[in-house]
């Protein structure tokens, strides 16, 4: 298959450059790709040492043939693609990349409609979607009617580029919105992927006492008072490893002073260690060394970043059954011992669970590892390439020589 | 985990899957369709009736188990899908991509079908 894609590119800044860099690599390792042409935006005429590389097995050719802010990006875009008569052609795009002015990066957005007016299997990478962009946050004021009118232009730019073959989305949520909304058939989820395979972190722990942990910001909606009175009652425990409880990091800025007030009201009870703020570099010892991360959350706001890195470091989580937190990062692969937010007890048995059996205490944290490493993007591409073979499967091809 | 070969001719190896197919469960699965890669024209069928949820992980693994089958003449075809993994599947589009089948009788007498045909 020889396969178009219209993106950014490194050394090209534009947004979505290191996402196409590591797509690319994973189609390169696929047998079905003979050749990749990338279609991209040519590079700023003021940095002249900054050049597309050259592909080394000629599997890749680089063609900029489209400039940011340029109203004719669609039709220099479609004339490259009628010279190079790809098999199939991928945009991986936002709205704004073709242009942040609004003609032009509206205009741009017709690319997708002329690669399939030409017969070519077009596939749109879009990732993201008007309905869920914030106009204020995005610099468009407060202004309901410079809102109204945005939100329906976007509506319109929707509309085109959904006129592809098929619109892929990275986000469940976005693929409803686009069924929902436009009535579209032909929005597909496929999962972003990841770009670097994280390490396979070891499953020993240190000498010593073993290391219940909890790390963030805290005094807000996280809050150690119950996380310490489970401590004291696993101390209490007999006939098992000595424990020992890591509170890491600092007060949130909305609560100031929080966490130092605990610490003066819990230096009688022995083997708590308050660590400060954790800086980048110690940030792997600490979840390294701890033999469960425990999440003494009375309320969340979605999924957990703090969650993610105790996957990455391959750690068993204690988690608050709070509404659907367990469901959502169920349904992200994470799992862990539960307990009720306003129960030391049940938090004391959860965390029990975890240290006082190894083999839980492993199987749990290869599973967040599991779910925190994710996806690859090269797997990923195999999806592209699956549904590439559908569309070649549905569409009847016709000589790509009409002019639009 | 469940398997077994369900008929001689054409041959069908069967996986019945339970419970969360996820990334958990996805390494254990690629390592049985590693080992399980079907000759030309053989194939393996893969029964989701008792699972109650898939990841993007786990369809990766079907959409690679598929890939290899396909490459090597076979095929990876699945039966008995539960609402919730449906869903996913037509998110996915993977509805699409794959071959399937109401039940694992079904997906034998249209397998059974397509190798006499082939053979004529």
């Amino acid at each position: 298959m020889k396969l178009a894609i219209v993106t950014t590119y490194p050394p090209g800044k534009g947004s979505l450059n290191e996402y196409a860099y590591h797509l690319v690599e994973g189609l390169k390792t696929k047998e079905e790709v003979e050749e990749i042409i990338l279609l991209v935006d040519e590079l700023p005429t003021n940095e002249p040492d900054e050049v597309y590389p050259s592909s080394e097995d000629g599997s890749v050719h680089i063609i900029p043939c489209w400039r940011f802010n340029d109203p004719t990006n669609p039709l220099r875009i479609a004339h490259t693609l009628r010279e190079n008569k790809p098999d199939a052609v991928l945009f991986n795009i936002q709205f704004a990349s073709f242009g942040d002015r609004k003609i032009a990066g509206g205009l741009g957005l017709l690319a997708p409609l002329f690669s399939k007016l030409l017969k070519f299997p077009t596939v749109v990478l879009l990732h993201n979607i008007m309905e869920t962009v914030d106009l204020k946050s995005a610099g468009f004021g407060t202004n309901p009617i410079t809102q109204a009118v945005i939100r329906f232009a976007g509506t319109i730019l929707t509309h085109l580029v959904l006129s592809a073959d098929l619109v892929a989305l990275t986000i469940p949520r976005y693929v409803e919105i686009l069924q929902e909304k436009y009535r579209a058939n032909n929005a597909v989820l496929i999962p972003h992927g990841t770009f670097n395979d994280i390490e396979q972190p070891s499953m020993d722990l240190p000498e010593g006492p073993l290391q219940i942990m909890t790390f963030g910001k805290f005094g807000t909606y996280k809050k150690v008072e119950i996380l310490i009175e489970a401590f004291e009652i696993l101390q209490n425990r007999s006939g098992e490893q000595p424990v020992e409880l890591v509170i890491a990091g600092t007060s949130s800025p909305n609560a100031p002073g929080y966490l130092e007030g605990v610490a003066e009201r819990c230096t009688h009870i022995p083997n708590i260690r308050f660590t400060g703020y954790v800086e980048e570099e110690d940030v792997p010892k600490i979840f390294g060394d701890a033999a469960v991360v425990v999440f003494p959350y009375t309320s969340t706001t979605g999924s957990s970043g703090v969650l993610h890195q105790a996957g990455s470091f391959g750690k068993a989580a204690v988690l608050p059954e709070i509404g659907d937190f367990i469901e959502l990062i169920g349904e992200e692969g994470y799992t862990g011992e539960t307990f009720l937010p306003d129960s030391s007890f049940t938090l004391a048995k959860a965390i029990s669970r975890v240290i006082d059996n190894s083999d839980n205490r492993i199987t749990l944290g290869q599973q967040n590892y599991l779910a925190a490493r994710g996806l690859p993007i090269a797997e990923v591409a195999d999806w592209y390439l699956l549904h590439y073979a559908q569309l070649q499967k549905e569409i009847s091809f016709l000589p790509a020589t009409q002019s639009i | 985990m469940n398997t077994k070969a369900l008929s001689p001719e054409p041959i069908i190896k069967l996986i019945e899957l339970s419970g969360r197919f996820d990334a958990h469960v996805a390494p254990e699965f690629i390592k049985w369709t590693d080992e399980n890669i079907p000759a030309s024209q053989e194939y393996l069928l893969v029964d989701l009736k008792k699972v109650n949820f898939i990841d993007s992980t786990a369809l990766a693994s079907l959409v690679r188990g598929m890939k290899h089958c396909r490459e090597k003449g076979g095929d990876l075809a699945l039966c008995n899908l539960q609402q919730p993994v449906q869903i996913i599947f037509e998110l996915t589009r993977m509805d699409q991509a794959f071959r399937i089948y109401t039940t694992q009788e079904d997906a034998f007498e249209k397998a059974r079908a397509e190798y006499i045909e082939k053979l004529l």
